[in-house]
């Protein structure tokens, strides 16, 4: 028995393969004319199938033509959005990962919070291009780096970055802290540069930023209304965070003491004085972070830089902030450049 | 005679007849995993159906979004079966449905009408 639709042209052949193996020496004209018949139908429904085949081919490219133009309009659209939401929340949304519902959990979280001194200042002596150009690479160069220590981009307020370690994925929250510190200190270091670089451009106000960092318990998750809402962190020691910031000095990192804690033994730090901050009932120590410790820790030496006939020049490392030894390490290396007759070069 | 009604599939089209208002249809789309093994004893079913003598109009109502080639084979087999119904006497109307846009669907139906000459054939936009 087949098992196809062709069970009637089936039939028809085996019927006249049996008349040919019964060896006849000649097979009837009533049943030739059946085998004709039979063959003219099967030729004319071949064919008709082959047209209809080929009708539906071409349907079914059209579609899938159209749904290929779809498709890259809707990469476009994606990647337009994934500008606008953290890259680990676009991709997790994208990939199926995270429902789109309001929903938030309890998460130990490392939040940083920086902003620009003075930055109202700035932009009222700024032509608005100016500003837009400089903003737009001074927020560029902070994304690429909280990209490359993984950190989660909450949003951009104005000329403050809010960002965070832990979710929605965590190393641990030893390791989280310490990828926060150490992105922290990197953006400090590649803004020293770029200050120096700015200011060679002309640029008068040197974009000197005050970033604080705290580790706690925060609910994060997806806020707002079921039309419109933002993956955010919300909670007192997200408060914290931005309190430290603001009693940063400029061009520091200031790290409240659950996050030394966490990082003690990589960073270098001085102890502050207990900060009674508006809003946070308890009176918050805090540390500034002054350098990585470099392996052995080897106590560093008071550098003498004495030249005859110049005034001589005596610099104690332990007694340098992380801005001031920032700004000088730039400040030596272009030094340096510009007696090598490089200065036009830069790192 | 019994009545027939299969409910559509994603893969599958709704296939019912009804003998006392003489209305056999096939409606949605057509491309099951077993052609033979869905198509063939309902098929068989309405062909008997129309292998009988009917005092009033017989109608099959085809209003497919899509069928695939071995759906299509069965249908040139309804097709022979609709005609010879037509031949033995039977009234037979063949309604040929299609969206509005789908100018492919119109024309596989006129290719099917190629078939008929007794029954009526009638191509119906929607």
């Amino acid at each position: 028995m087949s098992d196809s639709v062709l069970l009637q042209e089936e039939e028809t052949l085996a019927r006249f393969q049996a008349l040919l193996q019964e060896g006849s020496a000649e097979i009837p004209k009533a049943e030739l004319e059946v085998l004709v018949a039979a063959y003219a139908k099967l030729l004319k429904n071949l064919s008709r199938l082959i047209r209809i085949s080929d009708k539906n081919e071409q349907r079914l490219q059209s579609i899938s033509d159209e749904l290929e133009i779809e498709k890259k309009k809707m990469e476009g659209i994606a990647d337009q959005l994934s500008r606008y939401l953290p890259k680990q929340i676009y991709e997790a949304v994208f990939s199926g990962d995270r429902t789109l519902e309001i929903k938030t959990q309890r998460k130990l979280l490392t939040v940083f919070f920086s902003d620009i001194q003075g930055f109202t200042h700035t932009s009222s002596q700024l032509q608005p291009e100016t500003l837009t150009h400089y903003i737009n690479k001074y927020f560029s160069e902070l994304s690429a780096i909280a990209g490359k220590y993984g950190a989660t981009i909450d949003k951009f307020i104005g000329d403050a970055m809010m960002a965070f370690f832990g979710d929605p994925h965590t190393r641990g929250e030893k390791a989280d802290a310490l990828a926060c510190v150490q992105m922290a200190f990197e953006m400090q270091t590649r803004l020293s540069q770029l200050n120096a670089e700015w200011r060679d451009e002309g640029l008068q106000y040197p974009f000197i930023t005050r970033i604080g960092i705290n580790t706690g318990w925060c609910n994060v998750g997806n806020f707002g209304s079921a039309d419109r809402m933002s993956y955010t962190i919300i909670g007192g020691e997200v408060n914290l965070a931005a309190r430290i910031e603001s009693s940063c000095e400029p061009g520091g990192v200031l790290v409240s003491a659950d996050t030394y804690a966490l990082v003690r033994d990589y960073f270098e730090a001085e102890e502050r004085e207990l900060l009674t901050l508006k809003g946070i009932a308890r009176p918050v120590q805090t540390y500034a972070i002054r350098r990585p410790y470099e392996a052995g820790h080897a106590p560093e030496r008071p550098i003498d830089l004495s030249i005859p006939g110049h005034d001589a020049l005596r610099i104690d490392p332990p007694a340098l902030t992380m801005p001031q030894r920032l700004t000088l390490i730039e400040n030596l290396k272009r030094a340096a450049r510009q007696l090598e007759g490089n200065d036009h070069e830069h790192d | 005679m019994e009545n027939i009604d299969i409910p559509s599939t994603a893969r599958t089209p709704r296939l019912s007849l009804d003998v006392a208002s003489r209305v056999f249809l096939l409606e949605g789309e057509s491309y099951p995993e077993d052609t033979k093994k869905f198509y063939e004893e309902p098929v068989s079913h309405v062909i008997n159906f129309l292998s009988r003598s009917h005092d009033g109009e017989v109608v099959a109502r085809f209003k497919f979004k899509y069928f695939n080639s071995s759906s299509a084979k069965v249908l040139m087999d309804l097709c022979t079966a609709l005609e010879s119904s037509a031949k033995a006497g039977n009234q037979v109307l063949v309604e040929w449905h299609y969206v509005s846009d789908d100018e492919n669907m119109k024309e596989l139906g006129e290719e099917f009408s190629e078939e008929l000459s007794a029954a009526r054939f009638t191509l119906i936009e929607y």
